[in-house]
């Protein structure tokens, strides 16, 4: 995932860094136009006009190419985002049935609302800060040499001490880090935990024990995370000292310079623009460092991210099915009629919604490319079970949603003959409200609005256990709506129900491992 | 007030006062980081102007260095160690109102009646991180917002009196400058929030669908509009990070603007101070201001990020003052009611849907220790929400009335004498021993209890009692059964268990629930079940059955 988003970021991260650089030199032209115009007002007594100028031209180009580059930084981060979702999507609609229905769904929606973010802020901006650490420092080298070669020589030799200094505190800060997450891992999420369990743990009576002791807990948590901090802040605290500390000696030397108390090289006998132009680059050189090191967390973030989406998409690898042997046999010579009504019965457990899904080709036998459908299905079968998607809006919207045309009368007579239209439970026909996720509706109640639906379309129907959870009255209907249909059209059902086994013209008994063919219709 | 509820007032009073002293600290360090910053600069560069101006005018000798050079020194020291306090100390701050926070947000949701409801939302991951996203930009705003706020007015308004002391007229230039930035930020802020409004709604929206698309894959791959639901979910969240693109975009123009402001008052204060006159030594003053306005420039940058973060804090509080609202924490009010009842009698008790909608006809049932009860009839009767109701879970008494032992019991005592075995129970990521909710049992009652419902062995295996355990270590019948071992070893009086037999195969329901009912016989028990339970031992049956058609379709 890393690698992808590597390569999705190439583009915008050249054009992001480029901006950057020219907006740096820029900076580093209004720094020495800036001390020039002040450098020469105080000691020359008169106004530079050019340098004023130029300083000011550089000053606005250097905003607009900032804002220019944050822009172009922004956009970038979008389109690697935005890629590393179609890449999840096309995982996600490539994967088998049954393989998305092992992903954790909440975590993975988690995950895909925040991970793509991440993953794109650690390619785009934390690389591009990272970049910016070997390039700053040596733009500024140079602008500092054309003044005074010794001066730039001073600040790189700065450049090693602080970077033993990150290195040494990089190993405690990891080190520390590696220590709380064994002693205190267990306790960084306890306050989401106990949101997630909280009926549980009201229905036993333990919330005022709970609260002592979350309480106890995210004390002893945010104890150990100010452990890490003092140590992680050391961080920014070197470039700080080192950057303030660069101004304060080079402010003194510059100083003893200019008063000709003593004479060093290169901080002697300059104008007083020179000096001001040094003061002002020295920190400068070590704002990149601090840039970067303020990212530190996004880093985390970021590779914490990859490594999470590699989980959930990591394809349907390990999920090789286990199957009922009765399924090998019927698989060759199980043939599907064009219409009429298949049964498909057996004990539970014994496969048969599984038969059912591997007919409509939703699940595919091990080593069998997915695309391989049966062709007659290839245009989609119309599926009846409870967990058919239901949109949120009205009765009328989750009868025709994905019907190519909505007609009303249609829908009235589909609602009509399962029973959904005088509904006492879901009340207002074809108006009632059905709340998000069909949240208000009983499971037979997605039955029913699956069965008006498959009413309305003329595909193939596909139907597992149709009356299970009806009461006497509406499986009726359901049974007599499926019989009319299967005059037309095949219908297949999964059924536990001896009443739709007798309507059926074929039944596929998965106990007896054998097709009883009862040409009844025919 | 009980003394529970003094207690947690006075922990949060403690912990605020605590967490006072540190902010204040805080919010110090951070002035004298941003002082020493700019004071750092603006002292560099009047005295590199002064000796540059005494080397020349002979008058080297005579200039005493020492103390400008020391200043330099203590203002680079200073600014150094001032920038690591304050973030240090901030974040204890924020950590210290951190625990208090959570832990009273805690309370309040306890309390709250959603918990009670039909299906927890919070249960789901993805609903949890939005909520956990929401405590965590609220536990920070202070440290985003507060802080840095504070320390930018405070350097602003020194520089800006500096400025009218040296240079007056630049006031004329900077102050409409100012004004015109604050009015900017002004017309910005409900931009902001309203566009972030939007991209977190929209974000959590296409979450939600696509959830109800993983949720129906199955029906949706056998009609070949998966992919076309899969895109349309997609499609959703990348709209949603569109809009924060254009946020950002809003941000980085307004960055641009502040970030012009420390260079042109810098710029404005030289430049006045030239026509006003000023020349040479007279010059240093203005100056100091002047690049004292650009090291103020730089603290500054990156403004906008407090602008979010306070758009942030404000959605953040928005969506949770919806828990803690209206929902103190619940006062015991068991006056003169004894902790043991041995019959429950429940008089017109209105059937009801789990959404509170009647579902016509009511119940009469006497129930008495000793003569456990098992309601069955078939799936979506309406016996997971008669549970509750007995429970005092649903505010849906009606006409109906419970008594206990002849004292009428009103929701909020019946919650009080109720153990509710939920057929969803959770396993909380803590040890065995914690799972068991029973601070009062000795190590062997936990086993014995294990043992009853057959997760002795189990847990031997997991580390014992004190091993540990979350949701995703045990299989959906074992958290079945850790809640069955719950309801063995709770005190109460009456225990309502939902759905004993679930995830268990029928044979080993049969088992755990004889030994269930025999271990609590001095209890009243009731328990549901959608099968038939002929089979269960010792128990007689009060059959629900659907009196209108249509109740037998409602799910539990």
């Amino acid at each position: 995932m890393l690698a992808r988003a590597q390569s999705l970021a190439a583009g915008g991260l050249r054009g992001t860094l480029l901006l950057q650089i020219v907006r740096m030199a820029l900076r580093l032209v209004f720094a020495g136009a800036l001390a020039m115009f002040a450098g020469v007002m105080i000691e020359a007594g008169t106004i530079s006009i050019q340098a004023l100028v130029i300083g000011l031209a550089a000053l606005f180009l250097a905003a607009l190419i900032g804002l220019l580059a944050e822009r172009q930084q922004a956009e970038a981060e979008f389109f690697v985002a935005q890629g590393l979702r179609e890449g999840a999507r096309e995982t996600l609609a490539a994967m088998p049935a049954r393989a998305v229905q092992a992903l954790p769904a909440g975590a993975l929606i988690a995950g895909l609302q925040r991970y793509p973010e991440a993953l794109a802020a650690l390619v785009v901006g934390h690389r591009t800060a990272a970049l910016m650490l070997g390039i700053v420092p040596a733009l500024v080298v140079c602008a500092i040499v054309a003044v005074s070669w010794q001066a730039a020589l001073a600040l790189l030799f700065a450049t090693p001490i602080m970077i033993a200094f990150f290195i040494l505190l990089g190993g405690t800060i990891h080190a520390r880090a590696e220590n709380q997450e064994r002693a205190f891992g267990q306790l960084a999420t306890q306050f989401d935990d106990r949101i997630r369990t909280l009926p549980t743990i009201l229905s036993a009576h333990g919330v005022d024990h709970e609260r002592r002791k979350l309480e106890a807990r995210m004390a002893a948590y945010a104890d150990s995370t100010m452990n890490m901090l003092k140590v992680a802040f050391l961080n920014a605290g070197v470039i700080d000292f080192f950057s303030s500390l660069s101004i304060a000696i080079l402010a003194v030397f510059l100083g003893l310079g200019h008063l000709k108390l003593v004479d060093v090289p290169g901080f002697s006998g300059m104008q007083l623009w020179q000096s001001l132009f040094i003061l002002m680059l020295a920190p400068e050189f070590f704002a990149p460092f601090r840039r970067y090191a303020e990212l530190y967390h996004t880093k985390a973030e970021g590779n914490a991210a990859a490594l999470a989406m590699d989980g959930f998409l990591a394809g349907p690898t390990t999920l090789e099915q286990v199957m009922p042997l009765a399924f090998d046999r019927f698989e060759g010579d199980l043939r599907l009629p064009p219409k009429g009504m298949v049964a498909i019965v057996g004990e539970s457990g014994s496969g048969k919604s599984t038969l059912l899904r591997r007919l409509a080709s939703v699940e595919v036998p091990a080593g069998v490319e997915f695309a391989q459908l049966v062709p007659v299905f290839a245009k989609g079968v119309d599926w009846i079970s409870t967990d058919i998607p239901v949109p949120a809006g009205t009765l009328a919207d989750a009868l025709s949603l994905n019907q190519a045309e909505r007609n009303p009368t249609k829908l009235l007579s589909a609602a009509q003959r399962v029973g959904l239209l005088h509904d006492t439970l879901l009340p207002g026909g074809l108006d009632a409200r059905i709340k998000a996720g069909g949240e208000n509706l009983s499971g037979g109640q997605r039955l029913r609005i699956g069965v008006a639906r498959a009413l309305i379309s003329d595909r193939p129907i596909f139907a597992d256990e149709p009356t299970a959870k009806l009461d006497l009255a509406n499986a009726a209907r359901v049974r007599a709506v499926l019989a009319d249909c299967a005059c037309e059209r095949l219908v297949i059902v999964a059924t536990h129900d001896p009443k739709l086994k007798v309507l059926a013209t074929l039944v596929v008994d998965l106990d007896q491992r054998e097709a009883d063919q009862r040409d009844v219709a025919e | 007030m009980s003394p529970f509820i003094l207690s947690v007032v006075e922990s949060k009073e403690e912990a605020r006062r605590g967490s006072i002293f540190w902010w204040r600290l805080a919010m110090l360090l951070a002035l004298v980081a941003l002082f020493s910053g700019v004071l750092l600069t603006g002292v560099s560069v009047w005295f590199l102007g002064a000796v540059a101006l005494a080397g020349a005018g002979g008058a080297a000798y005579t200039f005493n260095f020492h103390i400008p050079a020391a200043l330099i020194r203590l203002f680079a020291m200073a600014r150094t160690a001032a920038k690591y306090g304050e973030r240090l100390v901030g974040h204890k701050a924020a950590l210290l109102d951190q625990v208090s926070r959570r832990s009273m947000l805690f309370s309040a949701m306890a309390a709250a009646p959603k918990v009670r409801g039909a299906s927890w939302q919070l249960g789901d991951q993805d609903r949890l991180a939005d909520f956990v996203d929401d405590v965590e930009n609220l536990d920070f705003a202070k440290l985003r917002v507060g802080i840095p706020l504070l320390a930018t007015a405070g350097g602003l308004a020194f520089v800006t009196a500096a400025t009218l002391f040296v240079a007056p007229m630049a006031l004329a230039v900077i102050l409409p400058l100012l004004f015109g930035t604050a009015t900017c930020a002004r017309w910005l802020l409900p931009r902001l929030a309203r566009g972030w409004q939007h991209v977190r709604l929209g974000k959590r929206a296409a979450g939600r669908r696509l959830g109800a698309g993983l949720g129906a894959v199955v029906p949706l791959q056998a009609e070949r509009t998966w992919q076309k639901t899969l895109a349309a979910s997609f499609t959703a969240l990348s709209g949603a990070d569109a809009q924060f693109l254009q946020l950002r975009c809003k941000m980085a123009a307004a960055d641009t603007l502040v970030g012009l402001l420390g260079p042109i008052a810098g710029l404005v204060t030289l430049g006045c101070a030239w026509l006003m006159g000023q020349r040479g030594e007279a010059l240093l003053p203005a100056a100091f201001v002047a690049f004292a306005w650009l090291a103020l420039g730089e603290a500054t940058q990156g403004a906008s990020r407090i602008l979010l973060a306070r758009v942030k804090e404000d959605a953040a509080s928005k969506a949770l003052k919806a828990w803690t609202t209206g929902t103190p924490p619940e006062i015991a009010t068991i006056h003169g009611l004894s902790s043991c009842v041995s019959s429950l009698e429940i008089v017109a008790m209105p059937r009801r849907a789990p959404d509170g909608r009647s579902l016509g006809g009511t119940v009469d049932l006497i129930l008495e220790a000793g003569r456990p009860t098992v309601l069955s009839g078939p799936s979506g009767c309406g016996k997971t929400s008669l549970l509750k109701q007995v429970a005092g879970w649903l505010e849906a008494d009606g006409d109906g009335k419970l008594t206990g032992d002849g004292i009428e019991l009103a929701n909020a005592s019946r919650r009080q004498l109720v153990f509710l075995g939920l057929h969803d129970a959770a396993v909380l990521s803590d040890t065995v021993r914690e799972n068991l909710f029973a601070p009062d049992a000795t190590d062997a009652e936990c086993r014995a209890a294990l043992d009853i419902v057959e997760l002795g062995e189990r847990v031997r295996l997991a580390g014992g009692l004190e091993g540990w355990i979350t949701q995703d270590t045990l299989s959906l019948g074992e958290a079945h059964r850790l809640n069955l071992a719950r309801a063995l070893l709770s005190p109460l009086p009456i225990i309502l268990l939902d759905e004993p037999g679930e995830h268990l195969d029928t044979e080993q329901a049969r088992r755990i629930v004889e030994r269930l009912i025999a271990q609590l016989r001095d209890r009243i028990l009731l328990i549901s079940s959608h099968k038939a339970s002929g089979a269960w031992k010792g128990a007689r049956e009060f059959k629900l059955d659907g009196t209108p058609s249509e109740i037998r379709n409602r799910i539990d």
